[in-house]
């Protein structure tokens, strides 16, 4: 459809008018595509979510709901804290060096605040399965040291929620923002005060 | 590109289609303003199914949750108030269009030969869009909503004999209930839309058959260079593209206008009695539809034991009179008697509803037949005589009035202009081919001026 | 053709101005209200009052208190201290104190939600309603109104208004006419004082109905002005194609 000998100032009035047009569309798209976000009640569902802790007594795991994901707080025993040092040499990324899976006050050996609580959300980093808890020595395979194992694809993580090498799951389960309110109560999706930016 | 449009083209008539109904389709070089509405129709069509589906996305078509989900839209929703004006606000607007465009139709004679199927069509197209936009409007499960919807429906009701199980077909239901919330839902963003698109598209497909009409009723087709191409046409593209956005720019700046700064254009777009949730224990102190239905609800509202005996009763006798003067043939003299027999016995046999609910179907009705109704020999009102002109003025003042008193109490003055501006309604098609045919034309020019 | 649509345009005018005539029950008139919804502190002010008193027993179920906050310039750590009576969240959607079913055993009926009442009854309404509680020992809680006869609300706020008695006067047909109000005891406000505090609640009201409004009409200014550029381009694009054709 191009045609020669076109007159330059109906030439330019086009493509002026064109491009005039095609920002106009671009904003009214806007409204469109943004609606498709997340709305303020979905955010505020995010809020963050306090939790009493007293009562997890040491082995056991309490699963809360946090942003519509689940979160699990895992009160660790001295055993469970023990073998986090000898499955060590058997993990992807021992030292949490992945900045994103967790915030700077979880990235220790521990991944956690208090050695003992681990908090984690309990999403597998492959393709969002939950992963089953697996907490038992010997539970999966006689070498088994105590963690959580995928169905869907099998991947494998560790009482630290650390990833095992050879599985799909490429990263440690994500430790989410929280504080300590007390001794007793945490609040998950807020920094401690004066901590982490992110 | 080029080598790619040939790949095209050979498995897909693209450009063919393209020139036929846009770079080589003639369309007559003296439209005016009134040719804008057929785009802009186009335009408000695409702007409801768009605006549509975002709202779809969040609402929920259930008796407990949609009120609240259309205040979810209108507020927890990104944008949402902007999405949820655009459709609410576009329907009126998009009617506005709509009127227009058929005042057009009107004005230059556009639905004479060979233009008949054009128009039928659009008037499909016109009944579709009004169950549209009645559907639509139960859906924010407001009171007005609500009540809106038991009144039109209760309608049916008065149908003889199946009207009753009509409308609890309708409803699925004893009452407007959560079931017909969610059939109308259903209809309104599937069914309808499919079959609006699906008549768009042969609106179209027959007006470019025929070649589009203008303001002097010539047929430009009866003129051809030697080319073959019409004198007095110019392709659609670039001329009437460039024409159109000038007039899609002025529209969106009144549309804007409207739902930026005035979308509820002071309780005529949205009702103020639908801010409150449907109440099956609370009619609204008057229930009235939105401005789009009054003329037509007028009509039925119009349509007492009064009117029936001093208005219709005579005009139809007088009417049956002037048919006998008229018309030649035994037969068709002993048909018109038999019918007027029949309908001067419905006068005293029915009750006024039924005649309220039939004289409403019947002035949609009447605008089908619009084409054979009038029988001038010229289209355009250039060239009419002055009794089709006064008709048609006559007319489109009683329309409007008819439409503002349908929003006001049916009692005294009111209740006397919606009478009134019925006979007038009625009597402008059926006096028609009487107007038309005694009305002295004036010569149609050659070519368009 | 101009003409006509001249005709059109005069015809459909005054229809427009009509649509909406503020009726205030059959008695009364509807006083004006100044509605300015860029006057922040009078929402604040508004706002404080309408969580105070009228969220004791009325929700307003579509709006969350952060959004408030956040439209209003309040901080949300205020919005807890301050506002927050019905719940603990500051993303909850405002629920009334009472429960629903209290309500209905103290008054007979439940209180409607508000939210979207200046949208349904218009703020000259609601501005002349708050103003309109009088003394009738024949109604079940002390109270009338006389724009929204034997309401079951009592007067919340008498303390501050004081007390009056409507005056009413037959007319020639012999139906009770609304006349005037005559103070029975001063409240503790002046009644200028309170009439502003019933202008804020009401502009508060306003913007409960739509929050959107505030920036409703900040973009329409930009969509228009685009459109008008827009507009220009175009017609001077259609000229310039339209030269060809004679």
């Amino acid at each position: 459809m191009g045609k020669k000998n076109v007159d330059p100032q109906r030439r330019m009035l086009l493509q002026l008018t064109t491009a005039v047009g095609a920002v106009g569309a671009g904003f009214a798209a806007v409204p469109f595509v943004s609606s498709m976000t997340p709305s303020a009640r979905a955010r505020a569902a995010g809020a963050p979510v306090e939790v009493d802790i007293s009562g997890i007594r040491p082995g056991e795991l309490r699963p809360v709901e946090w942003r519509g994901k689940p979160v699990w707080i895992l009160r660790r025993t001295p055993e469970m804290l023990a073998s986090l040092a000898t499955v060590q040499p058997h993990l992807v990324d021992p030292k949490s060096q992945v900045k994103e899976q967790q915030p700077d006050y979880a990235q220790n050996e521990t991944r956690s605040i208090k050695p003992e609580v681990l908090v984690v959300v309990g999403i597998c980093t492959h393709l969002g399965c939950s992963p089953k808890r697996e907490l038992e020595k010997g539970t999966i395979s006689s070498d088994w040291e105590g963690g959580f194992f995928c169905p869907c694809h099998g991947s494998k993580f560790d009482l630290a929620g650390r990833v095992y090498k050879d599985v799909p799951a490429p990263k440690n389960l994500e430790v989410p923002k929280h504080t300590y309110l007390s001794d007793s109560r945490i609040l998950i999706g807020v920094d401690p005060k004066g901590k982490g930016a992110a | 590109m080029q080598k790619l449009l040939a790949w095209v083209d050979q498995r897909f008539p693209l450009t063919k289609v393209w020139e036929e109904h846009v770079s080589k389709y003639y369309a007559p070089k003296n439209f005016n303003f009134w040719y804008y509405f057929g785009s802009l129709a186009l335009l408000m069509l695409v702007i409801q199914i768009l605006s549509g589906i975002f709202l779809t996305m969040h609402y929920k078509p259930d008796t407990s949750l949609a009120f609240a989900s259309v205040e979810y839209i209108m507020r927890d929703v990104p944008w949402g108030w902007l999405i949820r004006y655009l459709h609410s606000t576009g329907a009126s607007f998009f009617f506005i269009v709509i009127y227009l465009h058929m005042f057009r139709g009107l004005m230059y004679g556009s639905y004479k030969g060979p233009r008949e199927l054009v128009w039928i069509l659009g008037m499909v197209l016109f009944v579709a869009l009004m169950a549209e936009a009645f559907m639509g409007y139960l859906l924010p499960w407001g009171n007005m909503s609500y009540w809106g919807a038991q009144v039109i429906i209760s309608l049916f009701d008065a149908l003889p004999f199946i009207g009753p199980s009509l409308a609890e077909w309708l409803r699925g239901d004893f009452v407007v209930s959560d079931a017909t919330l969610n059939r109308f839902f259903s209809l309104h963003v599937i069914a309808v839309p499919l079959l609006l698109a699906l008549l768009v598209f042969l609106h179209i497909v027959a007006l470019h058959k025929v070649g589009s009409n203008n303001p002097d009723g010539v047929e430009i087709k009866k003129k051809k260079n030697a080319d073959g191409l019409p004198l007095d046409g110019i392709p659609f593209h670039p001329y009437y593209s460039v024409k159109d956005t000038v007039g899609v720019a002025g529209f969106l700046i009144l549309f804007a206008a409207a739902i930026f700064f005035a979308p509820e254009m002071w309780g005529w777009f949205l009702e103020h009695d639908n801010f409150t949730v449907a109440n099956i224990l609370q009619t609204p102190p008057e229930i009235k539809p939105l401005w789009y239905f009054t003329p037509f609800y007028s009509i039925l509202r119009a349509t007492t034991d009064d009117l029936i005996k001093y208005g219709l009763l005579p005009f139809v006798l007088a009417l049956t009179a002037l048919t006998l003067v008229s018309v030649r043939e035994l037969k068709t003299k002993g048909i018109v008697v038999i019918i007027a027999g029949f309908v001067v016995a419905g006068f005293f046999g029915l009750e006024a509803k039924v005649w309220g609910v039939a004289l409403m179907g019947l002035s949609l009705i009447l605008f089908f037949f619009l084409p054979w109704l009038d029988r001038s020999p010229v289209k355009s009102i250039r060239y009419r005589g002055w009794k089709y002109k006064t008709a048609l003025t006559i007319f489109t003042i009683s329309f409007v009035m008819l439409g503002y008193v349908g929003t006001q109490p049916a009692e005294g003055i009111y209740k006397m202009c919606a009478q009134i501006g019925t006979l007038v309604y009625f009597a402008f098609f059926l006096l028609m081919p009487w107007i038309s045919t005694y009305d002295k034309t004036k010569p149609v020019p050659e070519r368009v001026t | 053709m101009k003409k006509l649509l001249v005709v059109f345009a005069l015809l459909t005018a005054p229809a427009l101005g009509w649509a909406n005539e503020g009726a205030c029950g059959q008695v009364a008139k509807c006083d004006p209200v100044k509605v300015d919804l860029n006057d922040k502190p009078s929402l604040q002010r508004g706002a404080r009052l309408f969580m105070n008193y009228c969220l004791s027993c009325h929700s307003a179920s579509y709006m969350r208190y952060n959004r408030l906050g956040q439209d209003l310039g309040i901080s949300e750590e205020l919005v807890e201290k301050n506002l927050l009576f019905a719940t603990d969240k500051v993303g909850d959607l405002m629920s009334a104190v009472m429960p629903k079913a209290d309500a209905r055993a103290w008054f007979g009926t439940a209180p409607p939600d508000l939210t979207l009442e200046a949208r349904a009854r218009g703020p000259e309404w609601i501005y002349t309603y708050l103003r309109s509680f009088y003394r009738d020992d024949k109604s079940p809680s002390g109270w009338n109104n006389t724009v929204f006869p034997n309401v079951a609300m009592p007067h919340v706020l008498y303390e501050w208004q004081g007390s009056q008695r409507a005056v009413f006067k037959k007319n020639d047909k012999g139906m009770a006419h609304f006349e005037k109000f005559e103070v029975e005891k001063p409240g503790t406000m002046p009644p200028k004082e309170f009439d502003q505090s019933m202008r804020d609640l009401t502009n508060f009201m306003v913007y409960l109905a739509e929050p959107a409004k505030l920036e409703r009409y900040k973009i329409g200014v930009y969509v228009i002005i685009f459109l008008a550029v827009f507009f220009v381009l175009a017609y001077l694009l259609k000229k310039e194609y339209w030269k060809d054709i004679h």
